[in-house]
């Protein structure tokens, strides 16, 4: 089965000299910084959907090649058929839009009333590891529902320090998006969810530790690809550039790490909490990053092939 | 241009045992190649090896090993740590606090 070079090689789908100065995916990106967003500081959230079915199709089409692409990883990486598969990735795209639209609400002062969460599993487990008094890391893939449910966290008394990219991969985005509608999209997030660090940051892993030291929470995304230092390792059957930061905050902080998975929308979301990993407490970096990392990621694949659907990445490559 | 607001209050002057020591620390948790001879006392850590967030995690415990000490969190800062003198004065004072600590239980 083919996977797609990019996904393979680690490297972008299209080449940065050849980007146009505006694309669609820019045009779509103004729509949803300048009118969008206004019509949503009153616009009822039934509304701001139907702004989202009604654009999905626009951006089904216009992402066609890169679910082209995705179909074939997913197909193999979850074990369905190419049909399926692309069902999936068409799901995954239309997800990651209403999470995009999920953080208009966030903006809103009364953002706290806009979050319905229908349950939260296993908060026993968090609440073991806060006991430990040395922090807790919060496992997390690149879930869709990661923000509302960190938002929801944080208003019942469980504030977590997210770690983000301050200028992530934008494959589909033009020059005029990449240089002026992308570093305002990142504003508007970090707007709505203030509690948060970039890992350009060069105090990141300091803020991490402070906020371990203290005893809090930290969310870190352990799927994300590339940073300065890295580990390929295979990840849903293809190498993966794994950043290796989050484990040596690990073994230098001690801290818990608890494996959480958030799904759905503002409107109805669910917080799944797993049990405390076990930590090996290997005495030199390298051997203390290699007997966890398969832990780490393993746990994270499996929410992925679980719910392949509110996954964002399928379609980034 | 206004100058830069010292991170301690009254840093005092750190004794140049103290630097020698943060510097010998500074290369061998980094694996640098560097000697005594580099050491610039009035020059920030960072000015000649590229100094990344996991790299001030790994230089900033393997200094609370050397002195055992525990930095405070709110000190956990990249700027404090890239400067060798204003980190020699916090570290002899949290050197100097937990041995006052030790005495008191005595």
């Amino acid at each position: 089965m083919e996977i797609p070079d990019a996904v393979a090689a680690g490297r972008p789908a299209s080449d940065a000299a050849s980007t146009p100065l505006v694309t669609l995916n820019d045009l779509l990106w103004l729509l949803y910084l300048y009118p969008i967003r206004l019509l949503a500081i009153f616009l009822p959230r039934s509304l701001l959907y139907a702004f989202g079915r009604l654009s999905d199709p626009i951006v089904q089409l216009h992402a066609r090649q890169r679910k082209k692409r995705a179909a074939p990883w997913i197909a193999q990486a979850c074990g369905v058929t190419p049909v399926e598969a692309r069902r999936i990735a068409g799901q995954s795209l239309s997800n990651g839009m209403y999470r995009t639209l999920d953080e208009l609400l966030l903006l809103r002062p009364s953002s706290g009333k806009m979050l319905r969460c229908t349950g939260i599993d296993g908060f026993e487990h968090l609440e073991e590891a806060i006991a430990r008094g040395k922090g807790v890391i919060l496992l997390v893939g690149h879930f869709c529902a990661n923000r509302i449910a960190v938002r929801y966290l944080a208003a019942q008394g469980h504030p977590a320090l997210s770690v983000h990219n301050q200028s992530p991969a934008n494959r589909a985005g033009g020059r005029f998006g990449k240089k002026y509608l992308q570093p305002r999209a990142v504003q508007l997030q970090e707007r709505a969810n203030p509690d948060q660090v970039y890992i350009q940051d060069p105090d990141c892993v300091l803020k991490i530790m402070r906020r371990l030291r203290a005893g809090g929470l930290a969310v870190v995304q352990v799927d994300g690809r590339g940073g300065k230092k890295v580990i390929e390792y295979p990840f849903l059957g293809v190498p993966w550039r794994v950043p290796s930061g989050i484990y040596e905050i690990v073994r230098v902080t001690d801290c818990a790490v608890v494996p959480m998975l958030a799904l759905g929308r503002s409107n109805g979301f669910r917080i799944r909490f797993g049990p405390m990993l076990p930590v090996d407490r290997a005495a030199s970096r390298e051997t203390f990053v290699s007997a966890n990392l398969p832990t780490f990621l393993s746990v994270v694949e499996k929410q992925i092939v679980e719910n392949p659907q509110e996954w964002r990445l399928w379609n980034h490559f | 241009m206004e100058a830069m607001e010292p991170l301690l209050k009254d840093p005092g002057s750190p004794s140049r045992e103290t630097m020698d020591r943060i510097w010998r620390v500074f290369v061998e948790s980094l694996n640098l190649n560097l000697t005594q001879e580099d050491l610039n006392y009035e020059a920030k850590l960072d000015e000649s090896v590229g100094l990344d967030s996991v790299a001030v995690l790994d230089f900033v415990t393997a200094l609370e090993k050397e002195f055992r000490i525990t930095f405070e969190p709110e000190m956990l800062t990249i700027d404090l740590v890239r400067d060798l003198k204003e980190l020699a004065a916090y570290v002899d004072e949290r050197v100097a606090r937990s041995q006052s600590v030790a005495k008191g239980r005595q």
